[in-house]
C-alpha cells in the first residue's frame, strides 16, 4: 500500500504540477503580452469557437465592470470593487470546470460569475443593495459574495468534504487574493481540504495588492503558489492575464481532483488595474508608471492579438461585440433600476425558516408605523 | 426507556439521528475515535463508521465553515465545539455566515446545522473552561440558541436541532452533565424548540432560569416552599426563540419577575425578559423585575469560583425580596 | 437487576404523603407484599406493599419528609432477572472531563420521563390572566400608600386600568364614610361580652356598606312607583315553563323583565348613562348591561348580564340561573361583577311591594320588581280579579328627571302588560 507521500508521487507523475514547483521559480505562461504561443507544449485542447467565446466573455465582463463603476460615479450604484485586469484569470478559470461543479467566491471575480451563470442584473442588484443580487436560479451552485476576508475558503472545504461523502463527482474552485493567504482561514481552509482529500481549486488572484499593501508585504513567501508544500498538496504559479495559462492550469487542477487527489493550490499572477473600491484612491500607494507597465500586459490586448493574428477577430466583431454588449449591459440595468426597492418583509422573512413570533410582531408594529406615516 | 446523566441523552440522539437520516454527520476535536473528551460521542463512530463520526484537525474556524459548505451541499453537520471557549476562534464564521446565509442568497442556501458545545462553568477548571456567551449567541439574527438542563429535554432539543433547517447552537450545561439521572425513551422524540417549561406553579412569583442554574433555583425554592411562598419557575430551554408568551402569560398571573443566569450581568438574558415584561406586563407588575447572574466580570479561577455562580441562598433572598416588595 | 420501586399512586388522586415509618433498610431481605413504608395522605394512612422480591439495596426519604407521587422509594435487587436496560454505554470514568472536576450523580435515583414528544399534549386551556387588576407601579404605590385595596376600587382607565384619580376617590370615600361611621361608632356604647355576640365584618359586607353609603349619599335618589298587569305574561311563562324545564332551562319573570327592559333603556338612554360630573359630561352607554341583585349567604352581590338586548329569553333565563348559582358559591369573577349600566332587585321574589331601591352607583337607575299582586283590577269598566306587578324605580336626580322616568316606566309596562310586543320591538 503507497504511503501518502508514495501516492502523491504517483499522481503528480501525470499531472503538470510537478513541472511547476514554485520554490524554483518556475512560472506556467503560454501566451506572452503579444498574444504569441512561447509554450507551444502547454497549449491546452480548446477550440477556437470556444477562444473566441472565452474572448468574448472577457470583453463582456470589461465593459460591465467598467459600465458599473461608471454608475456608482453617477451616484445609481453604491461602493462597488473593480475587475479590470483580472478577466483572464476570471473568466479562464471559469471555464475550466464543469456545469455542475461548485463555485465560492470572494468579491473580485465578475467574469467568473458571469460564466457560472450570474449575469450583470445580479451584479446590479447587489451594488445597488439588494440581496436579489445574490439569488442564483436553482442549480447554479454558485455562492454569494464573501465578504469576511478568506472565510469562504472553509466553506469551499466543506463542500468538497460533501462530495467525497456523497460519492459525488463534482469538483469546487474558490477564489480569494493575495491578501487573503494571510488569513487563517486560508491555513485551515486548505489544512481540511488537504486532510480530507477534498476535491478543491483553491485559486489565488495575486493582483499586487490587498487594497494598498503591496503583495511583498504581505508575506515573506515569494510566491504564495509554494504554500501548498505545507499541505502537502500540489501548488502553481502561473501568468494570470495570459487566458491560456490559466485554462490549462485550472482544467489539470480540475482532472486531478475529480480523479480523487485531493485539492490543488493555484497563484494566478495579475494585476488590479483599477482601484480597490470605488472608494479607493490607488495614486495613494501607486506609481502611474507601474499601471502603465501593467496595461502592456492587459489580458484582453493579448488575447485580442492572439484571436486576430489567427483571423478569428477584427476591428468590425470588436465593435460589434462592443455595441452589444454595452446594450445588453444598459438594458440589465435599466432593468435593475424599475426595482422599487426591497419589500419590508423581505427583511424579516428570509432570516429563519419560519418567523418567530417576537420578529412578526417586530415586522408588523413597523408596517403599522409605515402606514401612519403614509395613512 | 433507560435512565441516563445528560451525556448518555446526547449521545442517544446523535445515535437516533445518525441511524434516522445519511445526511447527518458528527464531527469535531476529539469527537470520533475517542468518543469526545466528556465521552459524549463516544461508541458512535465504531457504530456509524469514521466518514459519518470523525475526528477534525485542530482548527475551530474551518470546522464550522466546512459545515457551511456541507450543509450547501445538502448534509446534515453536527459541529461539536470541545468547549464553549473555544467557539471564540469559529466566531466569526458563526456571525458572518451560518446566520447570514439564508437570509444573503435569499434561501436558495441555509445553514441546518447544530454547533454543539459543554458551556457553563462551576467545575473547578482552568480558564476559558467555564463560558456562558449564549447572550452574545442570541443576539446573533438567524441563529436559534437551545441550553437543556435535563436528560430527558437534552435528547428531544437535540434531535429538534438536528432537524431543523435553521442553525442552532445546543450548549450543554456540564456542570450537570452526570449529576442528573432520568428517564429518557430509547426511541427517536422531539421537544420543540422555542418552548419554554413550566416546571412548578405558583402564584406570587415567576422565576425564570436555564441550564445548570434551573437545579439551584430548585433547591432555592424549596426552602421558599417551607416558608410558604408559592412561586412558579420556567425553564426557558430556548434562548432564541425565546417563549414570550410562556412566561409573560405568567408574569402577569404572579405580577413579579425573577431572572437567574449564571452568564455576566451585563446585556445578558435577564435584560431582554426584563425589558419584555416592561414591554408587555407592565401593568400587571407588583414589583419591579429582578436578576440573579454571574458579575461583569470574568470567571474566576476555581479558588474564586465560588462568590462568582448563584447559589441557592442568593437566589432565595432575591426571591424573599420580590415577594415582599 | 436493580428494581426502582416508586411511590405509587394509591388512588384518590393523591399526589404527595409524609413519610411516617419505614418497615425496611438497607440489606434487608424483603418479599413481594411485605410493608415497605407507612405513609400518610390527606386521605389515608397506608402501608405500601413491595411489589417485588428481592433485597432492599436503597431506601429514599426519610420520616416525616414529604414524598411525591412517581418518587423512587427504594431499589430492590431482584435475582435472575435480566435487566431489561439497554447495554451500559461504557462511558465515564468518573467524572471524566479532560479540565476540570464533572459532579457525578450521587445516588441512583432518577427523574421520571417527562413524556413530552410524544402525546399530543392538548393545549391547555388558557387561563384569563387578564383577571389582575391593571395599574402602573406608580398607582400601585399610591394605592398602599393611601391603604386602598386596589383590588376593589373603581377602575375609569383605558381597559379598565386603575388610575391614579380613581385612587384619589377611593381614598376621599374611605375618608368621608368613616367620617360619618366615626361619628356613628362614638355612639356605639362598649359592648358587653355577656349581652353581646360579636361578629367580624366580612370583606364583602364593609364593601357593601361603602357601596350604599357612595350611591345614596352622590346620587340624589327619587322613586317613581308603579303597578302593571301581567296575566298575559304569565300566561306565556306558564305555557312554556314545562317543555322548557324538561331542557333543563328555569323560567322565571325575570328574564321577560330584563328584555323589557333592555328594550326599554333603548328608547330612554337616558337611564342607561354615567354621570361624569368631574369633567361636567354625561356618558351614554351604547350597550345594555343588566345588573340584578343577588341575594347570598354572605351578603347582596350584583351579577351582570351583559348586552342584554342582543340575548334571547333562553339565553337570558339561563344566565341568570347560572350566575345566579355560582353567585352563592362565591365563584363568580371580578370581571363578572362590573360595568352594569343599569340594575333589577327582585325582592318581591321574597316579600315586598313597594320599596325605594338604591342604584348600583355610578348606574343612574335601578328597577325594583315587588311581589306579583293577586287583587282586584278594572277591566272595560267591571271589577275583575287580576295579577299585578309593582314596580319602584328609582332614579338619580342629578340627571334623570321625574318625567323621563315616567316616560321609561311607560314604556316599560308596555312590555310587561303584552309580552308579544317585545317581539315585535
Amino acid at each position: 500500500m503507497a504511503t501518502p507521500k508514495q501516492a502523491q508521487d504517483i499522481a503528480m507523475k501525470d499531472f503538470m504540477f510537478k513541472d511547476f514547483d514554485p520554490l524554483q521559480g518556475k512560472r506556467l505562461e503560454i501566451m506572452n503580452i503579444n498574444g504569441e504561443i512561447v509554450a507551444q507544449k502547454w497549449m491546452p485542447k480548446i477550440s477556437d469557437e470556444k477562444i473566441v467565446e472565452a474572448y468574448k466573455t472577457m470583453l463582456y465582463a470589461r465593459i460591465g465592470d467598467l459600465k458599473a463603476v461608471s454608475y456608482q460615479r453617477q451616484g445609481r450604484l453604491y461602493t462597488l470593487p473593480t475587475n479590470i485586469g483580472q478577466e483572464a484569470a476570471a473568466v479562464g478559470s471559469a471555464m475550466a470546470i464543469e456545469k455542475n461543479d461548485w463555485m465560492v467566491p470572494a468579491y473580485r471575480e465578475l467574469g467568473a460569475w458571469l460564466v457560472k451563470g450570474a449575469t450583470m442584473r445580479h451584479y446590479f442588484y447587489y451594488f445597488g443593495g439588494s440581496e436579489e443580487g445574490s439569488r442564483f436560479p436553482e442549480g447554479t451552485r454558485l455562492l454569494p459574495v464573501s465578504v469576511p476576508i478568506s472565510s469562504q475558503l472553509t466553506h469551499a472545504a466543506g463542500i468538497g468534504h460533501s462530495i467525497n461523502y456523497k460519492g459525488e463527482k463534482d469538483v469546487v474552485i474558490t477564489y480569494f487574493g493575495d491578501g487573503g493567504s494571510s488569513q487563517g482561514d486560508f491555513h485551515e481552509g486548505l489544512n481540511w481540504a488537504a486532510v480530507f482529500n477534498c476535491p478543491v481549486i483553491f485559486f489565488c488572484n495575486n493582483n499586487g495588492y490587498a487594497i494598498s499593501l503591496p503583495r511583498k508585504k504581505q508575506t515573506k513567501a515569494r510566491t504564495i503558489a509554494q504554500k501548498a508544500i505545507a499541505y502537502e498538496i500540489p501548488g502553481i504559479q502561473i501568468d494570470g492575464n495570459d487566458f491560456f495559462a490559466v485554462y490549462r492550469a485550472t482544467s489539470e487542477a480540475a482532472r486531478y481532483a475529480r480523479e480523487g487527489h485531493g485539492p490543488v493550490l493555484i497563484e494566478a499572477v495579475t494585476y488590479r488595474r483599477g482601484a480597490h473600491t470605488t472608494s479607493d484612491d490607488p495614486t495613494k500607494y501607486r506609481s502611474a508608471e507601474e499601471e502603465k507597465e501593467w496595461e502592456q500586459k492587459d489580458p484582453l490586448l493579448r488575447l485580442r492579438k492572439y484571436l486576430e493574428s489567427k483571423n478569428l477577430w477584427d476591428e468590425k466583431s470588436e465593435q460589434d461585440h462592443t455595441e452589444e454588449s454595452t446594450a445588453d449591459i444598459e438594458s440589465q440595468f435599466k432593468e435593475y433600476e424599475q426595482f422599487e426597492g426591497t419589500p419590508l418583509e423581505d427583511i424579516f422573512k428570509y432570516q429563519l425558516e419560519e418567523m418567530p413570533d417576537s420578529l412578526k410582531s417586530q415586522m408588523v408594529d413597523m408596517r403599522n408605523f409605515i402606514n401612519r406615516k403614509e395613512g | 426507556m433507560a435512565v441516563m446523566n445528560i451525556v448518555q441523552a446526547v449521545n442517544s440522539a446523535l445515535d437516533a439521528k445518525l441511524a434516522d437520516d445519511e445526511n447527518v454527520l458528527v464531527f469535531g476535536e476529539d469527537a470520533g475515535y475517542e468518543g469526545g473528551v466528556f465521552r459524549v460521542t463516544e461508541g458512535l463512530q465504531k457504530k456509524y463508521g469514521d466518514k459519518r463520526v470523525f475526528d477534525t484537525p485542530l482548527a475551530e474556524s474551518v470546522i464550522i465553515g466546512a459545515g457551511i459548505g456541507m450543509a450547501a451541499n445538502g448534509l446534515r453537520p453536527v459541529c461539536e465545539m470541545q468547549f464553549s471557549g473555544f467557539m471564540y476562534p469559529a466566531f466569526n464564521q458563526i456571525i458572518s455566515h451560518v446566520g447570514r446565509m439564508r437570509l444573503r442568497s435569499r434561501g436558495t442556501y441555509s445553514v441546518p446545522m447544530v454547533i454543539r458545545a459543554p458551556y457553563g462553568g462551576g467545575i473547578r477548571a482552568l480558564e476559558h473552561h467555564s463560558e456562558s456567551a449564549e447572550a452574545i449567541y442570541g443576539h446573533i439574527p438567524g441563529i436559534k440558541v437551545v441550553i437543556p438542563s435535563t436528560p430527558y429535554d437534552a435528547k428531544g432539543l437535540l434531535i429538534s436541532a438536528i432537524e431543523d433547517n435553521d442553525p442552532v447552537i445546543f450548549l450543554e450545561p456540564k456542570k450537570i452533565y452526570r449529576a442528573i439521572k432520568q428517564e429518557v425513551p430509547e426511541e427517536l422524540y422531539r421537544i420543540k424548540i422555542g418552548k419554554a417549561k413550566v416546571l412548578q406553579e405558583g402564584t406570587q412569583l415567576t422565576v425564570v432560569a436555564y441550564g445548570a442554574m434551573i437545579r439551584t433555583v430548585q433547591q432555592a425554592l424549596q426552602h421558599a416552599k417551607k416558608e410558604g411562598l408559592s412561586i412558579e419557575l420556567i425553564d426557558l430551554r430556548t434562548i432564541y426563540p425565546l417563549d414570550k408568551e410562556t412566561v409573560m402569560d405568567s408574569v402577569k398571573k404572579t405580577g413579579r419577575l425573577l431572572v437567574v443566569h449564571e452568564a455576566v450581568r451585563k446585556f445578558g438574558v435577564a435584560a431582554e425578559l426584563i425589558a419584555l415584561a416592561n414591554e408587555e406586563a407592565f401593568l400587571h407588575l407588583e414589583a419591579p423585575p429582578a436578576r440573579v447572574t454571574g458579575f461583569d466580570t470574568v470567571v474566576p479561577l476555581p479558588k474564586g469560583e465560588d462568590f462568582y455562580f448563584p447559589t441557592a441562598d442568593r437566589i432565595y433572598e432575591a426571591i424573599r425580596k420580590t415577594v415582599d416588595f | 437487576m436493580l428494581y426502582i420501586f416508586k411511590f405509587p399512586d394509591i388512588g384518590e388522586g393523591i399526589t404527595e404523603g409524609k413519610i411516617l415509618e419505614w418497615f425496611v433498610k438497607k440489606g434487608q431481605q424483603i418479599n413481594e407484599g411485605d410493608p415497605v413504608v407507612k405513609v400518610e395522605t390527606d386521605k389515608v394512612v397506608a402501608d405500601i406493599p413491595s411489589p417485588r422480591t428481592g433485597i432492599v439495596k436503597n431506601v429514599f426519604g426519610k420520616v416525616g419528609e414529604m414524598i411525591n407521587v412517581e418518587d423512587a422509594l427504594v431499589e430492590i435487587e431482584i435475582e435472575g432477572e435480566e435487566a431489561e436496560q439497554v447495554e451500559k454505554v461504557p462511558i465515564e470514568e468518573a467524572g471524566f472531563g479532560v479540565v476540570g472536576t464533572i459532579e457525578d450523580a450521587k445516588t441512583d435515583a432518577f427523574l421520571p420521563a417527562t413524556g413530552e414528544g410524544f402525546e399530543d399534549v392538548a393545549v391547555a386551556e388558557k387561563t384569563d390572566v387578564s383577571r389582575k387588576v391593571l395599574a402602573t407601579p406608580v398607582a400601585r404605590k399610591m394605592a398602599k400608600d393611601l391603604g386602598i385595596d386596589i383590588n376593589s376600587i373603581i377602575r375609569t382607565g383605558p381597559a379598565k386600568r386603575v388610575m391614579k384619580a380613581d385612587i384619589q376617590r377611593a381614598f376621599e370615600a374611605k375618608q368621608a364614610g368613616p367620617k360619618v361611621g366615626v361619628a356613628a361608632a362614638s355612639r356605639i356604647p362598649e359592648p358587653l361580652a355577656e349581652r353581646t355576640e360579636i361578629e367580624e365584618l366580612t370583606q364583602i359586607r364593609k364593601t357593601i356598606a361603602a357601596r350604599m353609603v357612595e350611591s345614596r349619599f352622590t346620587a340624589p335618589h327619587t322613586t317613581t312607583f308603579e303597578e302593571v298587569e301581567i296575566s298575559r305574561l304569565i300566561n306565556v311563562r306558564n305555557e312554556k315553563k314545562d317543555q322548557l324545564a324538561e331542557q333543563g332551562v328555569k323560567l322565571t319573570y325575570m328574564p321577560f323583565i330584563i328584555k323589557a327592559v333592555a328594550l326599554s333603556l333603548k328608547r330612554h338612554p337616558k337611564l342607561n348613562c354615567r354621570l361624569d360630573m368631574q369633567k361636567s359630561r354625561v356618558i351614554y352607554n351604547k350597550y345594555y348591561n343588566i345588573g340584578f341583585a343577588l341575594d347570598t349567604p354572605d351578603g347582596l352581590i350584583v351579577p351582570v348580564i351583559n348586552d342584554a338586548d342582543k340575548k334571547s329569553i333562553i339565553e337570558l333565563a339561563n344566565e341568570l340561573n347560572e350566575k345566579a348559582a355560582r353567585g352563592r358559591d362565591r365563584k363568580l369573577t371580578l370581571d363578572e361583577l362590573r360595568d352594569s349600566t343599569f340594575s333589577v332587585t327582585n325582592y318581591g321574589s321574597v316579600a315586598g311591594i313597594y320599596g325605594v331601591p338604591i342604584i348600583n352607583y355610578p348606574d343612574v337607575a335601578i328597577l325594583g320588581i315587588g311581589r306579583i299582586l293577586r287583587k282586584p283590577i278594572v277591566k272595560d269598566d267591571v271589577i275583575v280579579p287580576g295579577n299585578v306587578l309593582p314596580l319602584s324605580l328609582s332614579v338619580d336626580h342629578r340627571i334623570v328627571d321625574g318625567a323621563d322616568a315616567a316616560r321609561f316606566i311607560r314604556d316599560l309596562m308596555v312590555l310587561l302588560a303584552d309580552p308579544v310586543a317585545m317581539l315585535v320591538m
